[in-house]
């Protein structure tokens, strides 16, 4: 059971372009501009953008949702009952967000006058892209291109780029020390995590998720054969998204606020938010190379997409339990962890994945 | 068909992008702008900060800069091999890549290893 999204937009936009809006403009005699309202090009072209609104409006919320679940936990996990604000504490990120709209917004003077603003645009831009590759169930995604898993890797990868960008841009040591250890930090994860996708590509033949989710309906969830693999993967995509115990590039006991000190007001709030957006697309890139996707139990009753939601949660609960129970590594200890650690495993895993399927188990 | 399936990436992108260019011109609409001399400061913990921030930055880590520039055209030459598994026929053409991996992963190790201090 899914809800076929492009088919219901599709539908919906043809109803109100042609049938609503088509009468109007007939009835006023303007039937050059009916008719181009009706033709399939601006239907098109209409329908992907009303798309792109509902698919960015569901990540956000999750993303949103997982801010709460985050700060939830972490309160349980060190004996504390969390955010109080609403019931269950569910409204705090929306008045942190009023909170933020009212902040002023302080350029300091030493600043780069032209990559300063830009830094921000384009890491919560980037950051709210990633969810085009994420599909939620067979009918409610934004792209079902061939070439999924290596667009999102690619998108995930420019983030610290931007965030090299800012930290220089803003011209002060804190963010200057951050920005190079998310520099120093992309070194360390980028191999280990390519090479564990790797694995999963060459049991399923496919960098399309539809196609990698199938392969896993049809077999078993790669997390059995690949375990090394998920284990590489968790790690770096924790890496990857800057979360404790890899939150070298914001360490808030060393560097301030690391590489975003001198963001403040909605700047800074967008990149928090943006954060637990990357942790989203990390938690579903997860869900979906290793844990089946979207497919559950009571298929016949408990919709695709909720199946996909729900164990999203449940992979970001792993985030937050390694948040509550590591201390942060240095940049050397980073390195050394991926370099002589992860990247063996990952080679391991690759030559077990490549001999199930030599030996035609998968 | 390349349109088609690009199309609607290339449109969610620009969206995306507006995203916060539109939050950021919403929050210049709501915000106060009393600028003084001390905001515009550099922050440093609340003294004054000493010297210039952009200067020739010492990474220690360029050992590591450099195996991975070679490593990650090893992991694409991977991931398009790993892509075509199936079609190959022969057992060479997997082995071979095996093989060249295999040697990479020797010569970073012996990289990593030599370096007395590869921390700098």
């Amino acid at each position: 059971m899914y809800l076929d999204l492009w088919n219901l937009v599709g539908g919906l936009i043809h109803w109100l372009m042609v049938d609503v809006i088509g009468e109007i403009l007939n009835w006023l005699h303007l039937y050059g501009l009916a008719d181009w309202l009706g033709s399939s090009g601006v239907l098109h072209i209409l329908t992907i953008i009303v798309v792109g609104l509902i698919i960015l409006v569901v990540g956000m919320l999750v993303s949103i949702t997982l801010i709460w679940q985050d700060r939830k936990m972490l309160g349980r996990f060190m004996d504390r009952v969390g955010t109080q604000v609403g019931p269950f504490g569910l409204f705090q990120n929306f008045a942190d967000a009023l909170k933020v709209l009212v902040k002023e917004y302080i350029i300091p003077d030493a600043a780069d006058r032209l990559i300063y603003p830009l830094a921000p645009i384009l890491i919560i831009g980037l950051s709210m892209a990633m969810f085009v590759t994420i599909p939620y169930s067979q009918g409610f995604y934004m792209s079902n291109s061939d070439l999924s898993v290596i667009l999102t890797l690619a998108i995930l990868a420019v983030v610290p780029f931007a965030v090299l960008m800012g930290g220089w841009a803003s011209n002060n040591k804190y963010t200057l020390i951050g920005g190079m250890r998310a520099a120093a930090q992309t070194c360390a994860y980028e191999v280990p995590l390519l090479l564990s996708v790797a694995s999963v590509v060459v049991l399923t033949g496919s960098m399309n998720f539809m196609d990698i989710v199938a392969f896993q309906y049809e077999n078993t969830w790669l997390v059995i054969p690949l375990i090394i693999g998920f284990i590489v993967f968790l790690v770096s995509i924790i890496a990857e998204v800057e979360r404790v115990p890899f939150d070298l590039p914001e360490a808030e006991a060393e560097l301030v606020e690391g590489w975003q000190t001198e963001y403040g007001g909605m700047r800074f709030g967008l990149i928090m938010m943006s954060q637990y957006a990357r942790s989203f697309v990390g938690a579903s890139l997860i869900v979906l190379l290793f844990f089946g996707g979207w497919h559950g139990p009571f298929a016949d009753y408990i919709p695709a997409g909720i199946w996909f939601v729900v164990k999203v949660f449940l992979v970001f609960i792993l985030f937050v339990w390694a948040w509550a129970a590591f201390p942060r590594i240095r940049t050397d200890q980073i390195l050394d962890l991926c370099w002589k650690r992860l990247l063996p495993l990952a080679a391991i895993n690759l030559f077990i994945a490549v001999f199930f399927k030599t030996m035609g188990w998968f | 068909m390349l349109l088609d399936t690009y199309l609607p990436i290339a449109i969610y992108i620009v969206i995306a992008l507006a995203i916060p260019v539109i939050a950021f011109w919403l929050n210049d609409l709501f915000r106060p702008t009393k600028h003084t001399a001390l905001k515009g400061e550099t922050y440093e913990c609340g003294e004054a900060p000493i010297g210039e921030a952009q200067v020739q930055f010492h990474f220690q880590y360029y050992m590591y800069a450099i195996i991975f520039v070679v490593f990650d055209v090893i992991a694409v030459f991977l991931l398009i091999w790993a892509l075509n598994f199936d079609a190959f026929a022969s057992v060479s053409s997997k082995i071979i890549m095996l093989a060249f991996f295999a040697l990479m992963l020797v010569g970073a190790f012996y990289a990593l290893r030599k370096e007395d201090k590869i921390w700098i």
